[in-house]
């Protein structure tokens, strides 16, 4: 076969997939242009809507059935849709974009695990017409009729909605109010009602896209997170808010994507017996291209500058102290910390050794989460893409206790270091941008290093690391990890309990830190950042150098949770899914936010909390993401400050005394204004 | 003779098609109280985000103390001495009033700290700053609500907030953009006084709608229209020019 042909056939399929990603983006864009709600769960959604198809082919049969689940799926999940907008994300209109995020986030789990309690994990075939899925070859080129149906179909629906954006009354006013939605509410126009309207339509968008893809691939549960980061990237590439970015950017990652993979390692040319090949690419070029337009052209290819520049209303952070006095807030932390110290023996006595396990696993959450923190809660940075930091420290600190020395120390040292160099580099070139733009590029950063892991022998590909025993001690003098056995009296030291007093130690040392660096100077520069950067700045401080500095010291304590989760003597491999794939830096911005950030414990006991919940809740239903999720999603809700502010949530509402954490009073003033 | 402190030649912005300051000329001496008026979209704004830096100019000069400052970030202008306050209230209404005020002085401490103290000695075992802080609290009247989140004060007082912050950088030249806006006419007189006397060292450059009330405290008046300089003088010389009536009067119908 030529290569021409072969070309022209890995271009229509690049195009097919492009197409689908075309509704995808179009979309998350319409509504975010409008809205100003980045939907995190438009990848849910999407496979929502090739599972409900699964469910209308089945009894129909595929001959039927495609055709009418091609119509009735998009409008399921357009009335999901609807009631999602309607009771999850109008209460939080008027408060910071990066709420939606949160919000979404925690829809993200809860919808992923309805599908699979609904329809089961397992990968399933959509069943498609015959006729569809025949060959057909046009000037030699041999393809799918299907991949013609795709690029078809979604073409004429792209145009459509081009059309009722730009020449309907309700496509008018819609734009109208991605211009300026006080106006159009002004001339008497419930703006309201339209926003429920354009959520639906952009769900069942997203559906079509599901029901398609569905057919030419299959369908499983996972389907929704693989496509959600590139429908991200094509709608930061084209521009948040604008259609015809969508349309540019999902050809262009659907034509990149299969390329890059079609091609990788393919042979070019021979040059003095070396053969050169293409690299792989796959999975990082589109991330290195969102990267390099955000910081070209941060509005997007195609966008306008209005959107997503700055947060203008602020995080709302976590109030602590309000019911409990500083005495007994101490005299509590105190008790807590000497629970903690004892805790361990005691399992050990009762044989609940289990308990010491789950607790380490806490204080390497705990860390992680409190490095979050004082990049969000105090700064009022959001990164999407934290978990890098947490990744490449494990990653790090196994690679050394592997190649180099046994040192856990050293390890450590090790991890730290590299992963606040990783900041440094990964900061310098982010804030550059702000808000939803800082978010994503973060995101884009922790992507491209999981993309990364995947090519390289060193990092062990899919497959990870394994294989390395920690030495408590350096340079050769000092004990292994694995192999503490010491007997106490009635107990015996184990090694999960030598590290659980390691973790434990590092998990309060970094709280001191923390501590210490926000009660000085450089810290009290950091929240009055989070608060308003601009007047930081008119202040006389040079923002992006705190920014900056802050990132570091983030970056190098969740590389330590990183490297802990290395030394952890139950951590037998270190793998890019369990480190480094984008879920997990939006669950420890759950942990974050469910604990109150802002506060340094809060996030602390959110990660305890999350861990915990996670233990007990996943022995009782395989999906705890679910009640996680929702639990999460009620928090953002109802509870935006946190656990740590529950005391006072609840003294409120018993005493309905009228002592407020100054949001009430702060709303009226900007109303009265 | 008293020296020129800020000296603007030629000062263009261009917004696109739309020229938001064209070709302005201006100076500002030592301890003058200039007030900037005009109507509406007349560039007054734009012009103290150019002085400010939170602008770039599109061409022309403007020197701080005989320096070159249009090319240079906001806070190396507010470290040179230019500080300023804005038109919307912009204050840390999540922190007191009291750390208001310390991060404001802060600023001017921040370089001569080492590191070590920068990164962890606790804020409020610096005696200097927190002196300074306290006397600064003082003379603005929000002493007694140090401990109070800015964001809880009545509308007034966060306006004297402001005009603290601007104080507490110690700056040699204060952009006040409309600090009386919002306030009743007694309120308005009240935060006038506090501006004459907190910074009567200071050179003051100050936006304000209202001509008849900044007669009696301007050196000197300068009136923009459609990012032009129309007039520049004294209050007589202002209150007797012709063009100034016109453009007032007339409200800029004319081409």
């Amino acid at each position: 076969m030529s290569t021409v042909v072969n070309l022209a056939e890995q271009l229509i399929n690049g195009i097919s997939l492009g197409m689908v990603y075309v509704l995808l983006a179009a979309g998350l864009s319409i509504i975010f242009g409008v809205m100003d709600v980045i939907n995190f769960s438009h990848g849910e959604l999407f496979a929502l809507g090739a599972y409900f198809a699964l469910s209308i082919v089945d009894p129909l049969g595929s001959g039927v059935g495609f055709w009418v689940a091609l119509i009735l799926s998009p409008l399921l999940v357009g009335i999901v849709g609807v009631g999602i907008e309607r009771f999850t994300i109008r209460p939080l209109y008027g408060r910071n974009p990066l709420y939606h995020i949160l919000l979404t986030f925690g829809l993200v789990l809860i919808i992923n695990d309805l599908i699979t309690l609904g329809w089961g994990p397992e990968q399933q075939n959509l069943g498609v017409p015959e006729y569809l899925t025949t060959p057909i070859a046009l000037g030699g080129i041999e393809v799918s009729v299907y991949n013609y149906f795709m690029i078809g179909f979604t073409a004429l629906l792209a145009a459509g909605i081009w059309l009722f954006l730009t020449k309907s009354k309700y496509g008018m006013i819609i734009r109208a109010g991605s211009e300026d939605r006080q106006m159009v509410r002004n001339v008497g126009i419930d703006i309201d009602r339209y926003y429920t309207l354009i959520f639906g339509i952009g769900a069942a968008l997203a559906a079509v896209g599901g029901v398609i893809l569905g057919g030419y691939q299959s369908v499983s549960p996972g389907m929704g997170s693989s496509v959600i980061v590139p429908a991200f990237i094509i709608v930061v590439l084209g521009g948040l808010g604008s259609f015809r970015g969508a349309v540019f950017g999902g050809l262009l990652v659907g034509i990149v994507r299969t390329l890059t993979r079609t091609y990788a390692g393919s042979e070019l040319f021979e040059l003095q017996g070396t053969i050169v090949a293409v690299p792989d690419f796959e999975g990082v070029t589109i991330f290195l291209l969102m990267i390099g337009v955000l910081l070209y052209k941060p509005q997007g290819l195609f966008g306008s500058s209005e959107h997503g520049g700055g947060a203008e209303s602020t995080l709302l952070t976590g109030v602590e102290s309000q019911v409990f006095s500083d005495g007994t807030r101490r005299t509590l932390g105190l008790a807590f910390l000497v629970l903690l110290a004892l805790a361990p023996l005691v399992f050990l006595l009762t044989g609940n050794t289990y308990y010491i396990t789950l607790l380490n696993q806490m204080f390497i959450f705990a860390i992680f989460a409190l490095s979050l923190d004082v990049v969000m809660g105090y700064t009022g940075l959001v990164p999407l893409g934290h978990t890098m930091f947490y990744g490449v420290g494990a990653y790090a600190a196994a690679l050394v206790m592997i190649h180099l020395t046994s040192s856990f120390l050293i390890a450590l040292a090790v991890a730290i270091l590299v992963c606040a160099i990783l900041a440094w580099i990964v900061g310098s070139l982010s804030i550059r941008v702000s808000g939803i733009y800082f978010a994503m590029i973060t995101l884009a950063f922790a992507e491209l290093l999981y993309n990364m892991v995947y090519k390289f022998d060193f990092t062990g590909g899919s497959d990870g690391l394994v294989g390395w025993e920690p030495l408590v001690g350096i340079a050769g003098v000092g004990i292994e990890l694995g192999s503490i056995s010491l007997p106490l009296g009635l107990i015996e030291i184990t090694p999960a309990t030598a590290f659980y007093y390691i973790a434990f130690g590092l998990a309060l040392l970094s709280l001191y830190f923390a501590t210490r660096v926000m009660n000085a100077p450089f810290g009290s520069v950091l929240a009055s950042i989070g608060e308003t950067e601009e007047r930081t700045k008119f202040l006389g401080y040079d923002v992006r150098k705190y920014k900056r500095r802050v990132f570091v010291i983030s970056g190098g304590m969740a590389g330590m949770a990183g490297g802990l989760l290395a030394v952890n003597p139950s951590t037998f491999i270190v793998s890019p899914d369990q480190t480094l794939a984008w879920i997990h830096s939006g669950e420890v911005i759950v942990m974050t936010l469910v604990g109150g950030m802002g506060t340094l414990v809060g996030p602390m006991l959110g990660a305890g909390f999350f861990v915990g919940a996670e233990d007990i809740l996943s022995s009782y239903t395989e999906q705890w993401r679910l009640v996680i999720g929702t639990v999460f999603v009620l928090f953002v809700l109802f509870v935006p400050r946190g656990l740590i502010s529950l005391p006072s949530v609840i003294a409120d509402v018993y005493s309905e005394s009228r002592f407020d954490n100054s949001i009430a009073t702060k709303k009226d003033m900007e109303e009265s204004k | 003779m008293t020296e020129t402190v800020l000296e603007i030649r030629d000062l263009t912005k261009k917004f696109g098609q739309l020229t938001a300051t064209n070709h302005i000329d201006l100076d500002v001496e030592s301890g003058e109280f200039r007030s900037v008026i005009g109507p509406n979209g007349a560039g007054k704004t734009t012009l103290f985000n150019l002085i400010s830096g939170a602008l770039r100019p599109t061409s022309g000069r403007i020197e701080f103390a005989g320096e070159p400052i249009a090319d240079l970030p906001p806070h190396e202008r507010v470290r040179r001495g230019v500080s300023r306050s804005f038109q919307i209230t912009n204050i840390f209404s999540g922190l007191t009033v009291h750390e208001n005020v310390r991060l404001a002085v802060q600023s001017k401490h921040y370089a001569g700290l080492d590191r070590t103290e920068a990164l962890f000695r606790d804020t409020g075992s610096f005696d200097t700053m927190n002196d300074r802080t306290d006397g600064i609290l003082r003379r603005i009247g929000l002493a007694d609500r140090a401990s109070e989140m800015a964001g809880t004060l009545a509308y007034g007082d966060q306006r004297r907030l402001e005009i603290g912050l601007v104080l507490a950088t110690d700056p040699q030249l204060v952009l006040l953009d409309e600090p009386t806006a919002g306030m009743s006419s007694e309120e308005t007189r009240e935060t006038l006084e506090l501006v004459n006397e907190v910074l009567a060292d200071q050179s003051i450059m100050l936006i304000e709608h209202d001509i008849d009330l900044i007669m009696d405290v301007s050196d000197r008046i300068t009136v923009l229209t459609r990012g032009e300089v129309l007039a520049s003088g004294t209050p007589e010389e202002i209150s007797t020019n012709d063009d100034v009536q016109d453009a007032y009067l007339g409200g800029g119908r004319d081409e």
